[in-house]
């Protein structure tokens, strides 16, 4: 059997402590840590996944989701062909917060990228916790905007791989864009680098892009 | 875009930017030796001297007693260098080599001074320490110069006697102390100071070599000082390069980083903010908690309550000092690796002088410091490593997504915990520019590993692998076993230190330096970018508007610094103020805020506007609410702005106001509608007045020359009569002030039986001056509103119609209002637009085109009256009316008309269509004739 293999890079957004890194970790390696050490910058990790005749190479770039460090988001989206965007389904707040990246990368990143919204701590809810976040809500969100949408925990395990391989069906099944893919390599697509912050550019030329007429 | 306006815009923005990059001030010489001896930044340099120093202590002299005499005195090094004097400390470093030699003494550490034998020298001074050792001053320089030292050293020693009592709990708690009292002075019962938490938990690591290099530093702290006196000689540094035993590395620490010197300055401090804020919240709190279970997790401590407190404690603390940065993820790790070796106390200080000394900017709320260092550190490998820059560069790897979480956490989460902590003493030793060397000695020894891939992706993997192999035998395969015993970490540090010695502090500082600018200026364009995008959707702004709002936003917020994320972002009222003063003309600073009446409606007005725009009611307002406000307040259509200006009134929502809302409301309208009043600017109405006046003076002019208009043009050196046509304006603000006001009353009484008023319509009084008029107008307001009779209500519909029912006051709502915000343009300059004159002519200008078309209709009406029976002038007439009209039967010869020289009509269709558009639009505009208004002024009525 011909078993071709396509990378794919994956980044994670959200708010801090709605569980990028433990998703990470329960596809990654299928283990839970209740205490992980928040990242710093951005974890990279990668993980195959076979699809039928061929493999997947998920390389995942895993966000520090602090507030502050939404500066450094784009130097990690840049390129990428996927992107979850996490938030925690007891805490409305990070769901505004999900909102606010889902429009940051369509503006900002790649045009073909695939976003998935991904609720996460399910497992909370099911043992008595209050949901703040209704599935519905999520769901309108993520037909308005395109989006993949899961409910995951992390913890239990439960939906994980699912996103993933939601993600890698989909990146699949656009046959014209994977020729393009592997004619370029693992660099993926590119995109208007403006909309990042470059440290190379000198001022001025990374600011004349944008919206904004400063 | 006028070319004035661009240059206000350009001098605005200008401003703008000054205010982003004023942050790289000059290094002040105090600043400079604060820098070099790790002073607190209260430290200022007293007096200076040049001097041959030398330090004599109790162990050499009991070692050189046998020999006594001018021998032991011989055999003791003698420095040459120069002397500081601050208030609380005396600094001395070598004159040629300051590594050789430096000397940092407290004050309160000498005991006596004595003068001694001045030799050869003008003059000798020894000091004795606490601990006996005596340190020799030998002064060189002219003697009115070294008495001037000794005597402003008298005075700081006199002024610091009362901080002396602070210094022996302070020895306390230094473990060199500790050491010392142990070993030499034999006192067996003595306990170890408070420590780390390594002490009790273990320090990570092999612990094989602790004992020798005890050792070390014991003879180092006899021979050279210790804590507060300490002597930093070459054996210091190299003592500090081959490990420091973890016992006395939170000393150490605290001497490197200078945190010693503020722990010492402020006793108790740490104790008192947290005191001070028990109890209280925070989102930085918020965020600690967190992390807490997060940080360092493998470690014992970390895994109970002891270590947590303490990480706790440390970090709220911090947070309360600085509240601009508050908490930043990596924070918690860096606290945590500190806590191993400090107690709390010192940790907290050890903190505060990494943050601000040492990577300044690195865990505020931009983190500017973190990317800024990026930048240095790619300039770095661009200029050292050419060859792994080209490889970079070609295959597009971002190389701060590999090396970014190195600086950041100062090592501690990529490599394994001993070797970040013999990174870290390093770097405390040195300065930030440590950080550089190890990272690039970091791709300089993986270079040809590195050069092998060809994404950001697989660097990391190659580094992470490495990092887990420090430990291991950098030449496993070397036949010479000294080779195979070097560690991959040895051959780091002397790659590092050795290969990159030429990065120096100076470097680093000056790099910083240089790329400064443009981060701060990319910081500040993603984050307007940002939060541009995160907006709400408003209807009457556009993208452009939404951008000069944001601009005009945080420029009112003088204390915020966007790039650099310190100060609050919300606006007060002041700012607000402020804020709407740089675009709203009738907010603009001017010659009526000297009256205390128009000061006091100003603002009540505004603090209604604030207070209503402040959505959360927390006395603050977001980016956010005040684009909610200018949105409602911009809205196009007359209804909705006189419902919006209505409501700044009507709390209740019950769309009523009673009598002290009326009289507000119209004190409102005064204070609004000033700058048409007092002549500062010009509304439509007038604008038309005066275009009229000018095309009918220009047709007097050529009728009475004879000539017909040919070609329109504005004359260039136009004179208006500004005082008639500012009076006019005048007049007609009062009129409507006043028939507001009393037709207020007058129709919102109809809910209750009164007598009638005397209805006085000023409009009519011709011969009255201002004066006079405004006169009355008080009385009318006073009599209004005393008249106990009149408990007046007036709702809003009674509102609507007293304002449709006053062509200014219309005109106001409808447009002048609107039009007096401006939000288009882009940054408007504090004292722009100026006096009357200016802006009359500014819109004359602009509507040029119109008053050339005015002339033309005048012309054309005077034409047809005077000669009916002229076919050139008939068709003139028709041409500009009805052009396009062809259906329209009058006599109409083409041929005529070419044949006309007088009116050659090759572009007059062109001139008939804008006039015909002009027209149209002077029909819109003229509200008195519109007849949608009209309806809506008789359902008013009605209701």
């Amino acid at each position: 059997m011909n078993t071709s293999v396509t990378s794919i890079k994956l980044v994670l957004l959200g708010e801090a402590a709605v569980g990028k890194s433990s998703i990470v970790l329960r596809f990654v390696s299928n283990d839970f840590a209740e205490n992980k050490e928040p990242t710093i910058g951005a974890a990279f990790l990668t993980q195959r996944v076979n699809m039928g005749d061929h493999t997947i190479k998920f390389e995942i770039w895993d966000t520090a989701g602090q507030e502050r460090f939404a500066s450094l988001a784009p130097m990690y989206y840049r390129n990428a062909q996927a992107a979850l965007v996490v938030y925690d389904v007891t805490k409305p707040q990070s769901f505004i917060k999900a909102r606010h990246w889902v429009k940051e990368l369509h503006e900002q990143a790649s045009r073909d990228i695939i976003i998935a919204l991904v609720g996460n701590k399910l497992d909370i809810i099911e043992n008595g916790g209050e949901r703040k976040v209704a599935r519905e809500e999520a769901e309108n969100l993520a037909q308005q905007e395109g989006l993949l949408f899961f409910e995951t925990s992390a913890k239990s395990g439960s939906n994980v791989n699912e996103v993933f391989l939601g993600i890698g069906q989909k990146i699949s099944l656009k046959p014209a864009q994977n020729a393009q893919d592997g004619g370029q390599g693992s660099s993926g697509l590119r995109i208007n680098d403006d909309s990042r912050i470059d440290l190379r550019a000198p001022y001025g030329q990374s600011s004349a892009a944008g919206s904004c007429n400063c | 875009m006028s070319f004035l306006d661009t240059l206000r815009q350009k001098a605005a923005s200008v401003r703008l930017l000054d205010r982003m990059v004023d942050v790289s001030q000059p290094v002040s010489r105090d600043q400079k030796i604060r820098n070099e001896f790790k002073l607190p930044p209260e430290e200022f340099t007293l007096d200076d001297a040049n001097a041959d120093i030398s330090v004599m202590h109790p162990y050499d002299k009991m070692k050189n007693k046998p020999a006594e005499g001018q021998s032991s005195r011989a055999a003791r090094y003698v420095y040459s260098g120069h002397l500081y004097l601050t208030a609380h400390y005396l600094l001395f470093k070598d004159s040629f080599d300051s590594t050789s030699c430096t000397l940092t003494i407290n004050l309160s550490t000498i005991r006596k001074v004595e003068r001694g034998a001045a030799n050869s020298y003008t003059t000798s001074l020894t000091l004795t320490l606490y601990s006996e050792s005596q340190v020799i001053i030998n002064f060189i320089g002219l003697r009115h110069r070294t008495e001037q030292f000794c005597r402003k050293m008298k005075d700081a020693l006199r002024d610091n006697v009362p901080n002396t009592k602070n210094l022996s709990p302070f020895l306390e708690s230094c473990y060199s102390e500790y050491l010392i009292a142990k070993n030499i002075l034999g006192n067996s019962d003595i306990h170890p100071p408070p420590t780390g938490l390594g002490y009790k938990f273990r320090y990570p690591g092999d612990a094989s070599k602790e004992k020798p290099k005890l050792k070390l530093w014991f003879d180092y702290f006899q021979k050279q000082g210790k804590n507060l006196t300490i002597m930093k000689t070459p054996l210091f540094h190299k003592a500090i390069r081959v490990g420091v035993p973890n016992r006395l590395r939170g000393e150490i620490w605290e001497l490197c980083s200078g945190a010693m010197y503020s722990r010492f300055a402020n006793p108790n401090a740490y104790q008192h903010i947290l005191e001070a804020n028990t109890g209280k919240e925070s989102r930085a709190i918020e965020e600690i908690e967190k992390d807490l279970n997060r940080s360092l997790p493998e470690y014992a401590a970390y895994q109970e309550e002891t270590g947590i407190s303490r990480l706790r404690n440390v970090l709220t603390a911090y947070s309360w000092k600085n509240p601009d940065v508050g908490y930043c993820q990596a924070m918690n790790i860096l606290v945590a690796g500190l806590l191993i070796f400090m107690t709390e106390e010192q940790a907290f200080w050890c903190l505060v002088s990494i943050c601000d000394n040492y990577v300044p900017g690195y865990y505020s709320k931009t983190m500017y410091g973190t990317l800024l260092d990026q930048r240095v550190f790619e300039s770095f490998v661009e200029q050292t490593m050419p060859l792994m820059w080209e490889h970079i560069t070609e295959n597009d790897i971002q190389l701060s997504v590999v090396s970014l979480p190195w600086f950041l956490s100062l090592f501690f989460t990529s490599m394994p915990l001993p070797f970040a902590f013999r990174i870290m003493d390093l770097f405390l030793l040195n300065g930030p520019n440590a950080l550089f060397q190890v990272a690039l000695g970091i791709l300089k020894v993986n270079g040809d590993d590195l050069l092998e891939v060809d994404d950001d992706g697989m660097f990391i993997a190659i580094l992470k692998r490495y990092f887990q192999t420090l430990d291991q035998s950098a030449n496993p395969d070397s036949s010479n076993p000294k080779y195979r015993q070097i560690t991959k970490f040895q051959e780091l540090l002397v790659t590092s230190f050795k290969e990159f010695s030429n990065i120096t502090i100076d470097l680093v500082e000056q790099q910083r330096n240089r790329y400064r600018k443009d981060i701060l200026h990319n910081i500040e364009s993603f984050a307007k970018r940002t939060q541009l995008r995160n907006l709400p959707s408003t209807r009457n702004l556009s993208q452009e508007n939404l951008s000069n709002i944001y601009d005009l936003f945080y420029l009112s917020i003088e204390s915020h610094k966007i790039s650099m994320g310190t100060g609050s972002s919300n606006m007060d009222f002041e700012a607000f103020i402020q804020f709407l003063s740089s675009f709203c003309d009738w907010c603009k600073p001017g010659d009526s805020d000297h009256i205390p009446r128009f000061r006091k409606q100003k603002r009540e007005f505004l603090k209604r506007m604030f207070n209503r725009w402040d959505r959360a009611e927390v006395g603050e307002l977001t980016l956010n609410d005040v684009v909610y406000g200018l949105d409602a307040a911009l809205s196009k259509d007359l209804m909705s702005s006189i419902n919006y200006f209505f409501g700044f009134f009507d709390q209740s929502g019950s769309e009523t106001v009673n009598g002290e809302g009326i009289l507000q409301i119209s004190e409102a309208l005064l204070f609004l509608t000033d700058a048409w009043k007092s002549g500062k600017c010009v509304d439509k109405l007038t604008k038309r007045a005066i275009e009229d006046d000018i095309a009918d003076s220009l047709v007097l002019k050529s009728s009475a020359s004879g000539q017909m208009l040919e070609d329109v043009q504005l004359p260039s050196g136009v004179t208006i009569e500004e005082e008639k046509y500012k009076q006019e304006q005048t007049e007609r603000y009062l009129c409507a002030a006043s028939n507001f006001l009393q037709r207020s009353f007058e129709y919102s009484k109809a809910t209750e039986p009164t007598e009638e008023v005397d209805l006085l319509d000023l409009s009519d009084t011709d011969g009255e001056n201002d004066d006079a008029k405004k006169k009355r107008w008080e009385a009318l307001r006073a009599n209004a509103a005393l008249n106990p009779e009149k408990r007046s209500v007036m709702n809003l519909a009674t509102f609507r119609m007293i304002i449709l029912a006053d062509a200014t006051y219309e005109l106001f709502f409808a447009e002048t209002f609107r039009k007096s915000i401006h939000v288009d343009e882009k940054v408007v300059a504090l004292d722009g637009r100026g006096g009357a004159l200016r802006s009359m002519f500014d819109g004359l200008l602009a509507d040029g085109k119109r008053v050339a078309s005015q002339v033309r209709r005048r012309v054309d009406s005077v034409a047809t009256r005077n000669s009916v029976s002229s076919g050139s002038a008939l068709e003139l007439s028709d041409n500009q009316d009805e052009v396009d009209d062809f259906s329209n039967d009058h006599t109409f010869d083409e041929n005529e008309v070419l044949k006309n020289e007088l009116l050659s009509f090759d572009d007059g269709k062109d001139d008939g269509e804008r006039s015909a558009q002009q027209q149209k639009k002077l029909q819109t505009f003229s509200f008195n004739d519109d007849p949608q208004s009209r309806e809506n002024s008789l359902i008013e009525f009605e209701t």
